[in-house]
């Protein structure tokens, strides 16, 4: 097994984790550290990209924005987490969706 | 120098509709004069622009902003189609607005109006001056916005809401055809160059070239109101008159025919195309000319008229005809603005809409019955104003092509135009006795005195319908000189020079044009006489059957997407894990199919 196989293992444990986890999870603090682990296996799945086509450069770029995009993602997501705490008192997707109406 | 003028050209209007808005209500005289002057600097600058001297050749680009790889450049390209249409909406639009500072005087939120009447300008004359495929697509929906807003500009009356949203619902079929039409084009051309497309469109597939076509054709009714796409232009005269002149007469129904016209060399060799063109443009002929035989509003009749003319155009347009067409369109917008604007006026003093209370004002306006009559001429297409060279020269080309069906459809317009146009004028200027429609009786206004604002537009514009047909070689060596791919539908000034002479006004289809016209009249004269024929009558409850057909079935259609959308919507469930699941999925059958295909 050699770095570039353990790599994508990697990648797709991460992808697994996160998906899981956005699947199962209700709690909404909880489905955005699922969605950050999510991110984090797309941004190592380009990194080994980059080193495996040999363009190191432009994953970097490519990785760095990733990572500047995903922090804004999380922190609007956690603001609104706690503005919907806030309003509604409740964190329970499921219970939220009937706000719809 | 031509890379200024263009600037100017676009750059005016949009820089004047923001000034005029931040201007807003609170002074009004600085901005009606600022929308005015936006206006002028525009329409001057369009002007120079056909006398500006240079050295044309086949490329004429003049402004090119790089855009991305899939883009392609922002160009803008000043030849002689797209001269020709900004100077149109200039100086048409100018005259439009400085109308609109005596129509409009006292109504509120005027800031809104004259920042949406500029923007509609510096919109057209981007949409025509655009090299690019995406661009053009971006101004012709930016058009359609601005006539969105403005027919809905009494935005407390419900049926100018509905007419607004009907306009913009129907061009938007028009709009989806377009934007089929490019993405395809950019998925078989190297970039979306206007240019690539005329170059290499005997490389593109032929199938595919014929949906792009298709796409294109259907914009171009939607836009230009053809049969069946027609339906949104009668309604659109809830609009405040000026804008029905400037949007819905002389320029934004154009950009159909300016559509048309400019792809015909690439789209041309596909089957059926242009047949279609021909069938849709004489249906329009014959159904708008009825339509405005029988209406009794005033703006309804011009804009049913419209509809008619505008088939000509696109007919026209389906015959190879690219520059008798375009000089149709010039005329047309012309006497067809002039026309709107002396209804407007009229409407001004009366305050109603309904030809059937109006009558013997022409001793009471004579300053708006003269411009009328000159209008009214030239859309029956007497010698010789302007609509009587325009007529003419594309009847004559259909004649010399042995086109035998449209030479029929045309003359027959004629005899058409001649019967609506004859029934109006009377109607509005001369008719003796007013009848009381509904319980209130309109008063008839002293002899007023129209403010400058009002009148000066009037003048120019009839000054306009009898001397529009004079620079015309220069638009023949102009367009001729800078179109290279559509050289061989197009005139030379010489050409042009022996078309505007004896030669047409003795030609046999002349005379055979005003021998029609004058029974139109004659047909009119004698059915007025007797009030209730029943041949009149029942053609004219066919003309409404068909109009109600039409407007049924576009009901039908909207009700149809409603009920799609409200089956749909339960596809929206808000359970977020359900939406994760749907997600994956899609990511999975994407991937297959990316996978099934390598």
């Amino acid at each position: 097994m050699n770095s570039f196989q353990v790599l994508l293992l990697g990648v797709i444990a991460l992808l697994g984790i996160g998906l899981y986890g956005v699947l199962i999870n209700r709690h909404l603090i909880k489905v955005v550290i699922a969605l950050q682990i999510l991110v984090k296996a797309a941004l190592l799945a380009v990194i080994v990209a980059g080193r495996f086509t040999g363009r190191v450069s432009l994953a970097e770029s490519m990785g760095l924005t990733i990572i500047v995009i995903d922090t804004i993602v999380a922190v609007l997501a956690l603001a609104l987490v706690v503005q919907i705490k806030q309003r509604a008192n409740n964190l329970d997707s499921a219970e939220l969706a009937q706000l719809k109406h | 120098m031509v890379a200024t003028l263009v600037f100017i050209v676009i750059l005016a209007p949009w820089l004047g509709a923001l000034l005029v808005w931040l201007v807003g209500d609170s002074r009004p005289r600085t901005r009606n004069t600022l929308a005015v002057l936006a206006g002028v600097f525009a329409a001057t600058a369009a002007v120079a622009l056909l006398f500006a001297a240079q050295p044309f050749t086949t490329d004429d680009t003049v402004v090119s902003i790089p855009f991305g790889p899939f883009i392609g450049h922002l160009t803008l390209v000043a030849d002689g189609l797209a001269v020709y249409l900004s100077i149109i909406a200039t100086v048409i639009g100018t005259l439009a607005i400085w109308f609109s500072v005596g129509y409009m005087r006292g109504a509120a939120q005027l800031g809104r109006y004259y920042a949406l009447v500029l923007l509609f300008i510096g919109s057209m004359c981007a949409l025509v001056l655009s090299g690019n495929l995406l661009f053009l697509f971006l101004f012709w929906e930016a058009t359609a916005f601005c006539s969105y807003a403005l027919i809905a500009f009494h935005n407390d009356d419900p049926k100018a809401v509905s007419a607004g949203i009907k306009a913009l619902i129907v061009t938007q079929v028009g709009g989806v055809g377009l934007l089929i039409g490019i993405l395809i084009a950019a998925a078989y051309l190297p970039d979306l160059q206007i240019t690539t497309l005329l170059q290499e469109s005997a490389n593109v597939p032929s199938a595919v070239l014929g949906v792009l076509a298709f796409g294109f054709l259907l914009a171009a009714i939607a836009k230009s109101a053809q049969v069946p796409l027609h339906i949104w232009l009668p309604d659109a005269m809830e609009a405040p008159t000026p804008v029905s002149a400037l949007i819905h007469a002389a320029t934004m129904v154009n950009a159909g025919i300016y559509l048309l016209a400019r792809f015909y060399p690439a789209f041309a060799p596909v089957p059926g195309w242009t047949v279609s063109i021909m069938v849709v443009g004489s249906l329009s002929i014959l159904l708008g000319g009825l339509l405005a035989m029988f209406a009794n509003d005033l703006k309804r009749v011009l804009a049913y008229s419209t509809v008619s003319q505008l088939g000509y155009m696109v007919a026209g347009v389906g015959l190879g005809a690219l520059f008798e067409s375009n000089f149709f369109l010039l005329s047309h917008a012309v006497y067809k603005a002039l026309l709107f604007l002396c209804a407007g006026a009229v409407i001004h003093e009366l305050g109603t809409r309904d030809m059937r209370r109006m009558g013997r004002l022409w001793s009471k306006l004579p300053q708006v019955g003269w411009p009328f009559l000159i209008g009214a001429a030239a859309l029956m297409g007497l010698p010789f104003f302007n609509g009587f060279w325009s007529k003419e020269l594309l009847i004559e080309h259909a004649a010399e092509h042995g086109n035998g069906f449209l030479f029929v459809i045309f003359v027959l317009g004629a005899g058409i135009t001649a019967y609506y146009t004859a029934r109006m004028t009377w109607l509005v200027f001369f008719a003796p006795g007013r009848q009381a429609v509904g319980d209130q009786q309109s008063t008839l206004p002293k002899r007023t005195h129209l403010p400058i604002s009002m009148l000066a537009p009037l003048v120019l514009l009839a000054i306009g319908v009898i001397v529009a047909w004079l620079p015309v070689e220069r638009f023949a060596h102009r367009m001729l000189l800078t179109l290279p791919y559509h050289a061989t539908f197009l005139i030379s000034a010489e050409q042009a020079d022996m078309l505007l002479s004896t030669k047409t006004v003795l030609s046999l289809s002349t005379a055979v044009t005003l021998t029609i016209t004058a029974l139109g009249v004659l047909l009119w004269w004698r059915f007025s006489k007797s009030r209730h024929s029943d041949a009149m009558s029942r053609v004219g409850a066919f003309a409404d059957k068909s109009e109600a057909i039409f407007n049924r079935a576009a009901g039908q259609i909207v009700t149809g997407t409603q009920g799609l959308a409200s089956v749909s919507q339960r596809a929206q469930t808000g359970q977020l894990t359900w939406n994760v699941v749907g997600i994956f999925l899609a990511l999975v059958a994407l991937l297959g199919l990316a996978l099934w295909s390598m």
